[in-house]
């Protein structure tokens, strides 16, 4: 399909017929200059142009708390599934958070041949409209190849100076955009930026992983002793920050919940972090992973060993959000080189 | 490893987390930590489950535990749990009776290799509440006897009131194919079998590497350990010996990452893993 040009107030129109009929979560100012994704109550509360935000969208697919199911103990035992979610669009997704949401799908729905009908559930009934967006330090999509990621998207917009170049993908994204009014070809002008814009992207990326992540199963297997993982460990406070701001991360605890009274309650799962202490205990006393160490090189090896083995690529895309908001100023990518550089 | 990008879902997702609503038939103290638990599913549903696979247990509003399936796959209508007490949940099932509902999903895991036994002779090491999943195998080869070889179980407990299974362990004793060795850490008065570690009873057994197969489960890693170096003491090659791992586990269908042992998932590649599995691991054992 040929892209289309849209105006601001095209784009908050889209918005608009967006949410006659799903909630709207969008990218919203917070500070001066932090952003969030937010359900918005008005088209003009939403962003059109943000580095990143502290929590991905997957908080509408996989959200930090959630009921399994609800349950009444009295007068007989019964359960019940969570009530069918509402219909979303997720406005102003970046091209590594829509890589992210891809490999999400995959961790939910697909890993084990087993799906995982919560998730499944807000999936199916899930727009997506994707934002084009510029690197900034911590970004290295280009090393794990999202930098360009359109899949996923109903509807992909690219900003031009005051305009933005629209790509519906889906019959979804058709029908948003018509909603806009009459197709408008973009100016030559818009096109040939449009046209650069991977490239400048590219350009402009300093961050690199020295190696592809195809490579990185055996080498840091090869480096599976290396003392890169105690010296992170070192400096990690254990915080799961990182892993609560990935949008690639999607272990889970579980526990019930019961309301006042003990006659009913919830089964229900919260965000979980292997860099956790408890994460590997078992009663009885023992833990798999009670050294930080240990707990540090799993997150390195579950992203980039085992998850890359079984999925076919690294389970990262580069957003740079663990780095951007690690509590100790840890680098994802500086530990992952370092482990290149000791294996050259 | 294999690409699963392309592998479809399963069929219809929406009972994963939900329990079946069961009930408890019989329970009764084993030992002062040990609650043997007979269970029916609604509906006369069968389990369906092979020897060392689990379920995850729950009662609504204390959460839910993995528990090994402790019956053989020939009983039908009902099957059976062997619940060690050690915290929340497990404190809870200990005060089931029998009439009370009980949540089940499940059975979950690989499961022992049944198939691997026929005409082979088979060596049991049970370290504690490990002979809770192997007494599924025990009791599957006592159903077709004649299917299989020597059977010889090792179990090892903390003190005599600890063993598990006792009578039944006296009636596997009636058949000359069957042996039975127990060991216990602190004597009693009055014991008079072995003292010390599961292991001081490798030097009393003799058996045919050539035709032997070992399913064990011994407690904390590094008794897997000294168990491996035992059986290779005797000439078992790793691919003889098959082990139930313990892990934690929060979902028992490979989403919640708790039970990863390096790339695998213990709750779906395992919880049985063969010897040389477990030897390429790092976090194994
Ligand atoms: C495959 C498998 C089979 C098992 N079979 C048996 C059996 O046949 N009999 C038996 O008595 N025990 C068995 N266990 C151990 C049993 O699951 C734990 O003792 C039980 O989960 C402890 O829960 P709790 O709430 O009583 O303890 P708590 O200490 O209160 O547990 C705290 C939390 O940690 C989690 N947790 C603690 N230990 C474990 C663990 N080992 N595995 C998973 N989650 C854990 C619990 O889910 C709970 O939420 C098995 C474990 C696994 C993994
Ligand atoms: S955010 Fe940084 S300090 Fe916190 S657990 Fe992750 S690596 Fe460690
Ligand atoms: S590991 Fe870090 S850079 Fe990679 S997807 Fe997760 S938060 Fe982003
Ligand atoms: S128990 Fe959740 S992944 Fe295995």
């Amino acid at each position: 399909m040929a892209p289309s040009a849209l105006s601001a107030a095209d784009v908050r129109s889209v918005l608009a017929r967006a949410m006659e009929s799903t909630a709207v979560l969008a990218p919203v100012r917070r500070g001066r200059s932090s952003f969030a994704f937010q359900w918005i109550a008005d088209p003009a509360e939403a962003v059109f142009s943000y580095p990143r935000t502290i929590l991905p969208p997957k908080q509408a697919l996989l959200p930090p708390r959630e009921d399994l199911f609800v349950f009444q103990r009295a007068p007989e035992p019964a359960v019940r599934p969570p009530a069918a979610p509402d219909p979303i669009t997720l406005f102003g997704v970046h091209p590594c958070d829509l890589a992210a949401i891809g490999q999400l799908d995959w961790a939910m729905q697909e890993r084990h041949g087993i799906c995982d009908p919560n998730y499944a559930a807000r999936r199916a009934h899930t727009t997506i409209i994707g934002l084009e967006c510029l690197p900034d330090e911590y970004c290295f999509c280009p090393s794990v190849g999202t930098a360009h990621t359109r899949a996923g998207a109903d509807l992909f917009l690219t900003p031009v100076g005051e305009e933005f170049v629209a790509e519906a993908l889906t019959e979804k994204g058709e029908a948003l955009l018509a909603s806009a009014g009459e197709k408008r070809a973009p100016s030559a002008e818009a096109r040939d930026t449009w046209e650069h814009w991977a490239e400048d992207k590219e350009s402009r990326v300093s961050r690199r992983l020295k190696a592809q992540p195809k490579e990185l199963p055996d080498l840091l297997e090869a480096e599976y002793e290396s003392e890169v993982w105690e010296a992170t460990a070192a400096r990690c406070y254990s915080c799961g920050t990182c892993t609560s701001v990935c949008p690639t991360c999607f272990c889970f605890d579980v526990e019930d919940v019961v309301e006042v009274g003990l006659a009913s309650g919830a089964r229900r799962r919260q965000y979980d972090s292997c860099q956790f202490l408890e994460f590997a205990s078992v009663a009885g006393g023992h833990n798999f992973r009670g050294e930080r160490p240990d707990r540090v090189r799993h997150r390195w090896f579950r992203k980039f060993v085992h998850l890359n083995r079984e999925y076919g690529d690294a389970f990262c895309v580069g957003c740079g959000r663990c780095t951007k908001f690690c509590t100790a100023d840890i680098g994802l990518v500086e530990v992952l080189n370092s482990i290149v550089e000791a294996s050259e | 490893m294999t690409q699963t990008r392309s592998r479809r879902a399963g069929p219809d997702p929406s009972g994963l987390y939900l329990p079946r609503t069961a009930r408890v038939v019989r329970a009764e103290n084993l030992t002062r930590q040990d609650r043997l638990i007979e269970i029916a599913l609604p509906e006369g549903q069968a389990l369906g489950h092979r020897p060392g696979q689990f379920v995850q247990v729950s009662l609504l509003g204390y959460g839910e535990a993995p528990i090994s399936v402790s019956s053989g796959p020939q009983q039908t209508g009902s099957f059976e749990l062997c619940v060690r007490r050690l915290g929340n949940v497990t404190t809870a099932l200990h005060a089931l009776q029998p009439g009370d509902p009980v949540g089940i999903r499940g059975p979950f895991g690989n499961g022992f290799p049944m198939d691997h036994l026929v005409g082979r002779d088979c060596l049991v090491v049970a370290g504690g509440i490990g002979l809770a999943p192997l007494r599924s195998v025990i009791h599957s080869i006592l159903a077709r006897r004649e299917r299989y070889g020597r059977l010889i179980v090792l179990h090892g407990a903390r003190r005599e009131e600890d063993i598990l299974f006792r009578d039944e362990i006296a009636e596997w004793q009636q058949d000359p194919r069957n042996e039975v060795l127990l060991t216990v850490d602190e004597p009693t008065p009055g014991w008079k079998g072995r003292v010390g570690v599961i292991t001081t009873l490798f030097p009393e057994i003799e058996v045919d590497p050539a035709n032997l197969v070992v399913v064990a489960m011994v407690g904390p890693p590094v008794m897997y350990r000294f168990v491996i170096l035992e059986l290779r003491g005797l000439g078992i090659k790793n691919d003889q010996m098959f082990m139930s791992l313990e892990r934690r586990m929060k979902c028992g269908v490979g989403k919640c990452g708790h039970c990863q042992i390096d790339g695998r998932c213990v709750c779906v590649d395992g919880p049985v893993f063969s010897g040389t599995e477990i030897m390429a691991m790092h976090e194994a054992i």
